[in-house]
């Protein structure tokens, strides 16, 4: 079976791809059946589908796909997931076996539809920018955003609040001179008093969520919209001209204080905007922040320069003290825009912290992306920044607005749960499992935004309770419906449907369907989403215990006898992938702050199966004069060489890190001696290789060169395997490799502990 | 006088009488103080020409003073008193029954320049050690020159060193050419020891209502047009003076203007939480020549920002505490232009009036200020050395008594434009014409004043715009050059020297940056006697009095006791001079004796109560009412003396050199007596209370006088109402017009431009009877002739 196809053409890729045909042999593979599915796969193949597609009577309301039993001559369908009976629609008639719709076909078991009825408005971007800064960064984050108005298609909405002691919402709409509203800092404003304080009309509750398949409702008050969110078009010289003009934040900031930011304001007043104006309609809400809260609802840390912003360690021993207060504030934001169909983006520019631990749920809750960089000077935020709106092979923004997914599954599969950064949509369909991974108790969620990267995680159980006799065309289905807004203005739904065969629980053929990658990344989305509430060390034993249990179930040895324990190939780098799991910013918080954390494992929530497992386990690549186009060497101390160039690529970081003895020449320039052209050659493959990896990436890496012994190749010690520590160094004579100075315990030990473990009489 | 526009019937020649005009005696200014003439007040046709008579020369020899020069002592235009001589003794002052009391007007122009004082310039102010009177003119040398005799305390006290020497060219100088000791008005430039702080800039707050029915009115658009054209005459010499706009509907309109940007920003504060908050820590003060464009543009523009409005809220009271809190750590003036109720946050306002109540005795509540948050905001802007000016331009109700209250109490003024619409050109040139003035007034910032008497004598009762912060320090976050000020004095101890003084200092910061001291002293001989008493009565000084102690009755009390209490006084008068003073025969049957120096005292009286602010009626709504107390309380005695008893010409038969300009300019008409006896139902008169100007043509009027003074060929094609008089070519309307100027500018010390009405004698009933309402000598419905009065009062009066 290849992944790789299906992943292309489906988005998709299962930890099985043979279902366990029991619940308790599902359980008994420890891995659980998992789908790490990619709903904006991008897909400019697929010919446009223009007509509403064919579902099953309710409740299944499954879609017409290849996998459904047709009659051409009494003109009905057989819905695999339901096994109802349906009539074909009156349009059908002329579906005959060579003249099959294009939902029929068996390439077509991803389908885009392109619904008749367009939304009410475009997409709106609203920039809340902090202008807690210095000139510098603000002019530099000022010419970001004015050259993201170029980017952005023209019909688009774009709104501005700009935030430091006061919070300010420009009335785009106005031409006499440059207006805003503005609120204070420091108040935690209702809903509604941002609403009247605006002139908005005033938002009804909770507004009722859109399911898949339904229409979205009617948006509200799409004339009061205008004042303050405007088409580009419209506005774009109002809006450059109040860019242009605006100023650091010029509140006196005492020596001893830090400057008063309300970005909790901010984004309330912003939040309660879009609720009046755009209810419901694609947004996303794009946050600038130069530093961390200090100011009224959701301040993170107070104005006081002497109290440091929490660290993990202050949290672990509940010293952060607003941290809970503006955890609880953020949240119930969270709820509100994800109501309302908002995303909402963070882009820190900030050498410390800016509170992203707390306000991750923003994001995490409506798929908004979160950046984190030094300063709005860097590239790193310039070219992320712009990357939001690259455009597809259409020429559309590569995004998606106000989207909802539900799965509908076969009888025998239900569903467990979703991990990714979306919110549940709270419908208890039938096939709801019991137990719950991640966000359960739903068949839909629902995910503000949406990019062609934005990958969930999709967790299923058995359902079948006693083993009926297999039968070889026994499958199970699931079929993922994503309806969303797309750039061009119109509504989507992208249906997807797989189908996997059930087998006998240790049968070969359930071993040989195993995806060893999607299994980790799926293990690592689930410890991640454990290590947000448990403790880190319950997390690390939880994936010891379940990798163990793997081997115990997959591997084939004697007992008591480690060295007879092998693994089969479809296995055999899954423990590697757990120990480099265990070693990963996403476990290891505290070479982190709060916020790298929160960072790290947002971004394992929305990168594919490939990239998500970078993350867990770097590549590395050697440029030498043996390879100098670079060979992929073991992440390990072994690879350190002096006369090496290493390139690191952990996801979040690219490392070219020399070796000392290539540091000594470049140092001495030989490079620059035509007689050593190679040595500049060899210099530069790296770096060539590294600007191939930034092309496709999201945030910027960022990108560190150094040489062997210098301070940064921290970032490569600390992910490397440290097979030779200053421990193990040989007594005669210098070590062999580079030493990794750790207490973490090598590869090999890792492994043979696994080994004992797994062996051992239960 | 022959009239050329005589009456249209031959016969009617027979009815020209009382316009027998005797004129002022010119000797009767020259007359010694202490004889005293009686007359009876019965046998009198009231002498209104007195009332623009000098008052009394003050009976003090010269020799007391330094220099002997004639500026030694106070012109009354600054500081005139109820008495000429002061009693020696306590008793005698309660015997007379007399008010004893200051009137002060430290300024006579809204430009310095248009009426100068001398300034002492090398800083060098010798104060009594003792009482710190300033040194003046009635200062003694003693020693040699080396001491004075502080003419208050009588302590010897050292002169200054370099008294005698200018530091500016370094020579020796002539002491008795100091300004100090030969005026009796004097600026001292302040040293360094008078200054708390550096001097701060001048500063205007103009706090804009645009709510809808402001913009409809065209009030916005004439306030923000005039303050456009006049940012030239703002004073401005040291480039210093800052401005601010803030708008206000429901929500608070700040503007910013970064230096030099073309362009402001607007910000809308809506969040009017207590205490409401500024938008930005800086470019809302707006230097006016560094933000000089941008300035300019927003002008220009203001109005059109708001001209699509709906909003029918007014949230004053949040926009003023904001706009303090812009200035509180400077200072400064808020101009407030405001043509709605203030009806959102704090300081919001019912709309209480209720026509039933008018000319009850529940009337008076409305003329008291019905929120606390007015009074106690207006001592927290006194704190900050900031002064509250209303603009108010009501279409109904504006509560005036309660907005006054800010201006009353932080030295502010109240101007107030009764139904204005800018689509009456009248009433837009009014406003843009007054408005100009005030902004071009120069303004003294951070001013104190301390008005002293000699010992013996103690200020007992301030009245006038300011705070009283403690006994005798009054406040004044800015110092208006266009207000009068009250001040009654008891006697504590005897007083044994043969003079005494008062002496009023003004510690104040002038607009063009200045720290001075402006002192004015007045010294008056000093009585024992109850006939020098009264023979130096000033009976216009007394009337100030009265007026001011009306008022405070009417804004405390009720109207009913504010009447009362000029009457009372009257009568208390007129008894002690029958029991003490009166001529014991005077052939007269029953005579109603007064001394010639007060014999217009019961008609000013009578004036007083008729006036439209404690005038008995049901028909004055509660803020023409509030208004006309507003006047009362601010006006300079020359102004008041109109305002309460309002000057009449005739026209159609004035003398021909009426009209004219003479050596001292326009020649003025002779005043007529205020009753309609006098009036021709074929002339042409024209009425000055100050604020309004009335011209009255009767209804039997031959053409020739409607074409000369109207242009137009039968008073049936005027319109009566307010009114431009059109330029003609003819003697009569350039006579006309020549008046009408002279009246405007007789006084350079006011802003006000008076409304020009056309009554027709045959016009609108209403009208009419607003017009004759000013004929106090007449009888009205609720209140007595003149000559019932005087039958009233001898009623009254106990031997
Ligand atoms: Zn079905
Ligand atoms: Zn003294």
């Amino acid at each position: 079976m290849n992944f790789e196809e299906i992943e292309e053409r489906d988005g998709i890729r299962f930890t099985w791809n043979a279902f366990p045909s029991t619940r308790i042999e599902s359980s008994r593979t420890i891995v659980p059946i998992s789908a790490l599915y990619k709903p904006l796969n991008p897909r400019p193949d697929l010919p446009p589908v223009l007509y509403e597609p064919v579902t099953c009577k309710a409740p299944c309301k499954a879609i017409l796909n290849p996998f459904c039993h047709l009659d051409t001559r009494a003109k009905f369908w057989i819905c695999p997931f339901c096994l109802q009976r349906n009539m074909l629609p009156p349009q059908y008639k002329d579906v005959s076996s060579t003249s099959l719709p294009l939902e029929l076909l068996p390439e077509f078991s991803t389908i885009e539809y392109t619904l008749p009825r367009p939304p009410q408005l475009p997409p709106v971007f609203l920039f809340v920018v902090d202008l807690c800064q210095d000139q510098e960064n603000l002019q530099s984050l000022k010419d970001s955003l004015i050259i993201s108005l170029s980017l952005l298609p023209p019909e688009c909405l774009v709104g501005l609040i700009t935030f430091g002691t006061m919070v300010d919402v420009y009335e785009l709409g106005y031409t006499e001179c440059s207006k805003s509203y503005v609120f204070r800092g420091s108040k935690d404003y209702s809903s509604k008093q941002v609403q009247e304080m605006l002139g908005l009309p005033v938002s009804s509750a909770a507004a009722a969520a859109p399911i898949a398949l339904q229409q979205a409702r009617a948006v509200s008050g799409g004339m009061t919209a205008s004042r303050f969110l405007l088409p580009i078009q419209q506005c774009e010289f109002q809006l450059t001209s109040i860019l242009e003009q605006l100023q650091p934040d010029s509140w006196p900031v005492a020596n001893d204080k830090r400057p008063q930011r309300c970005t909790g304001t901010a984004l309330n007043i912003a939040v309660s905007m879009m609720e009046s104006s755009c209810n419901n309609s694609g947004g996303r809400i794009m946050v600038f922040a130069g530093g961390p809260s200090t100011v009224g609802p959701g301040m993170v840390v107070s104005t006081e320069l002497r109290e440091p912003i929490r660290s993990h360690h202050d949290v672990e021993r509940d010293q952060a003290k607003h941290m809970k207060k503006a955890l609880r504030f953020y949240e119930n934001l969270s709820k509100r825009v994800s109501a309302s169909g908002h995303a909402v983006d963070i882009l820190a520019g900030c050498l410390d912290q800016i509170g992203m631990m707390e306000m991750r749920s923003l994001s995490a809750s409506t798929g908004g992306y979160l950046v984190l960089s030094d300063s709005f000077t860097t590239s790193i935020f310039k070219q992320s920044f712009q990357r939001i709106f690259s455009r597809d092979a259409f020429g559309h923004l590569a995004l998606g607005f106000n989207a909802s997914m539900e799965v509908v599954t076969s009888k025998e599969l239900k569903i467990s749960g979703l991990i990714g950064n979306a919110v549940s949509l709270n419908k208890k369909a039938q096939n709801v499992g019991d137990t719950e991974i991640g966000i359960g108790n739903t068949n839909s969620w629902k995910m503000c935004g949406l990019s062609p990267k934005s990958t969930y995680a999709l967790y299923f159980e058995v359902a079948t309770q006693t083993a009926a006799a297999p039968q070889s065309n026994d499958k199970g289905l699931i079929q993922f419906l994503t309806l969303y807004q797309h750039s061009s203005n119109t509504f989507r739904l992208r249906v997807t449907t797989s189908a996997r065969a059930f087998a006998d629980g240790g049968s070969p053929l359930i071993i040989n369907s195993f995806d060893q990658e999607t299994a980790a990344v799926a293990m690592a989305r689930i410890a991640a989403f454990k290590a947000e509430v448990d403790d880190g060390p319950d997390v690390l034993r939880w994936t010891d215990r379940m990798l163990i249990k793997l081997c115990q179930k997959f591997a084939e040895y004697r007992k008591d006898d480690p060295a007879s324990f092998r693994l089969s190939s479809q296995f055999t780098l899954y423990p590697q992938f757990m120990y480099y799991l265990r070693r990963s910013p996403f476990l290891q918080i505290f070479n982190n702050s709060p916020d790298e954390t929160a960072f790290y494992r947002h971004m394992l929530n929305i990168e594919d199966v490939n990239n998500a497992l970078i993350m867990i386990q770097p590549t590395l690549l050697s440029f030498s004069f043996e390879h100098p186009d670079g060979k992929p060497v073991l992440l390990d101390a072994v690879s350190i060489k002096s006369d090496a160039i290493l390139l690191l690529d952990t996801f979040f970081h690219i490392l070219i890190f020399h070796g000392d003895t290539i540091a000594q020449w470049r140092n001495a320039g030989y490079h620059e001696k035509p007689e050593y052209a190679n040595l500049k050659e060899l210099l530069q493959a790296p770096r060539v290789e590294a600007a191939e990896l930034l092309v496709d990436r999201f945030p910027i890496p960022r990108f560190i060169v150094c040489d062997q012994g210098g301070s940064q190749g921290r970032f490569l010690l600390s992910r490397i395997n440290p097979s030779e520590t200053h421990n193990s160094a040989t007594i005669y004579g210098a070590p062999s490799a580079h030493a990794v100075l750790t207490d973490d315990v090598s590869l090999q030990v890792f492994m043979s502990h696994l080994k004992k473990l797994a062996v051992a009489v239960s | 006088t022959l009239s050329p526009y005589p009456e249209a019937a031959p016969n009617a020649l027979a009815t020209q009488m009382g316009n027998v005009n005797l004129g002022p005696d010119p000797n009767a200014a020259m007359m010694p103080t202490t004889e005293l003439v009686s007359i009876d007040l019965y046998n009198q046709t009231p002498e209104i020409s007195d009332l623009y008579a000098p008052p009394l020369p003050i009976n003090l020899p010269l020799t007391y003073s330094a220099t002997q020069a004639e500026t030694s002592n106070c012109p009354p235009k600054y500081m005139r008193t109820t008495l000429k001589a002061i009693p020696n003794t306590n008793s005698l002052l309660k015997k007379s029954k007399l008010p004893f009391a200051i009137v002060l007007r430290p300024y006579t122009s809204l430009l310095e320049e248009d009426d100068p004082v001398p300034v002492v310039s090398d800083t060098i102010i010798s104060r009594c050690r003792r009482c710190r009177m300033y040194i003046n003119p009635f200062s003694i040398f003693v020693d040699n020159g080396h001491r004075y005799r502080c003419n208050s305390c009588g302590i010897v006290n050292e002169v200054p060193q370099s008294y005698d020497w200018d530091s500016f060219r370094n020579v020796q100088r002539d002491r008795w050419q100091r300004p100090e000791l030969n005026y009796a008005v004097v600026d001292f430039l302040a040293p360094q020891e008078y200054m708390v702080r550096p001097p701060q800039p001048l500063i205007y707050v103009f706090l804009i209502d645009v709510s809808f029915i402001s913009i409809s009115s065209g009030m916005v658009a004439t306030a923000t047009r005039t303050i456009l054209e006049s940012l030239d005459r703002i004073p401005n010499k040291e480039g210093r003076t800052q401005v601010a706009f803030i708008g206000v509907d429901s929500s608070l309109h700040f503007f910013s203007i970064a230096p030099g940007a073309e362009e402001a920003s607007q910000m809308v504060v809506s969040d009017l939480d207590d205490p409401p908050f500024l938008p930005r820590n800086q470019d809302l003060l707006l230097n006016l020549r560094e933000c000089r464009q941008g300035i300019e543009n927003l002008l220009t523009k203001f109005n059109s920002m708001f001209a699509s409005t709906r909003d029918s809220s007014n949230a004053l009271g949040p926009a003023l505490k904001a706009a303090q809190h812009l200035i509180e750590n400077i200072g400064g003036k808020i101009c407030c232009f405001v043509s709605s109720l203030p009806n959102v946050g704090s300081g919001k306002l019912s709309l209480r009036e209720d026509p039933k109540l008018l000319g009850t005795n529940r009337e008076s509540n409305l003329l008291h200020h019905q929120d606390a948050f007015y009074k106690s905001f207006a001592v927290e802007c006194s704190t900050n050395q900031v002064s509250v000016d209303m603009f108010l331009f009501s279409s109904q109700y504006q509560d005036v008594a309660t907005l006054s209250c800010l201006p009353r109490y932080t030295a502010g003024k109240t101007q107030f434009y009764y139904r204005w619409n800018a689509s009456r050109s009248e009433d837009a040139l009014k406003f843009a014409s007054e408005l100009s003035d005030y902004l071009s007034s120069e303004v003294a910032l951070e001013a104190v004043m301390r008005v002293r008497g000699s010992s013996g004598i103690r200020m007992s009762s301030f009245y006038g715009n300011f705070f009283n912060r403690s006994s005798d320090l009054c406040a004044f976050p800015s110092f208006p050059r266009d207000q009068c000020y009250v001040i009654e004095a008891v006697i504590e101890d005897t007083i044994t020297k043969p003079f005494a003084s008062f002496q009023a200092a003004i510690l104040h910061t002038t607009s063009s940056g200045e720290r001075r001291i402006r002192v004015v002293t007045l010294s008056l001989p000093v009585t024992n006697s109850l006939t020098e008493l009264y023979a130096s009565a000033d009976q216009l000084a007394m009337m100030h009095v009265l007026t001011m102690r009306a008022t405070e009755k009417a804004l405390s009390s009720n109207l009913s006791d504010a009447r009362d209490g000029i009457t009372n006084k009257l009568i208390e008068i007129l008894e002690v001079y029958k029991k003490n003073l009166a001529g014991q025969n005077t052939g007269a049957a029953l005579p109603l004796q007064i001394c010639t120096n007060l014999k217009l005292l019961p008609l000013l009286c009578l004036s007083l109560m008729k006036h439209t602010g404690f005038r008995k009626s049901s028909h004055i709504p509660s803020d023409l009412r509030s208004i006309a107390l507003c006047n009362l309380s601010t006006l300079p005695t020359s102004l008041l003396t109109r305002y309460v008893y309002p000057t009449l010409y005739s026209l159609h038969d004035m003398p021909l050199e009426a009209g004219t300009v003479a050596e001292d300019g326009v020649i003025l008409p002779p005043a007529l007596n205020l009753t309609s006896a006098i009036m021709q139902t074929f002339g042409l008169y024209l009425l000055d209370t100050h604020f309004q100007q009335f011209l009255y043509i009767g209804k039997d009027a031959v053409p020739q006088l409607a074409m000369d003074a109207f242009g137009v060929s039968s008073i049936a094609e005027l319109k009566a109402g307010r009114f431009t008089l059109p330029i003609l070519d003819n003697p009569l309307n350039t006579r006309m017009h020549a008046i009408l100027g002279k009246l405007r500018s007789l006084d350079k010390g006011t802003i006000v431009q008076p409304s020009l009405y056309l009554v027709r004698g045959d016009g609108d009933p209403q009208l009419r009877s607003w017009f004759f309402s000013h004929f106090v000598e007449d009888r009205s419905d609720t209140a007595p002739s003149y000559l019932q009065f005087l039958q009233l009062l001898k009623e009254k009066v106990r031997d």
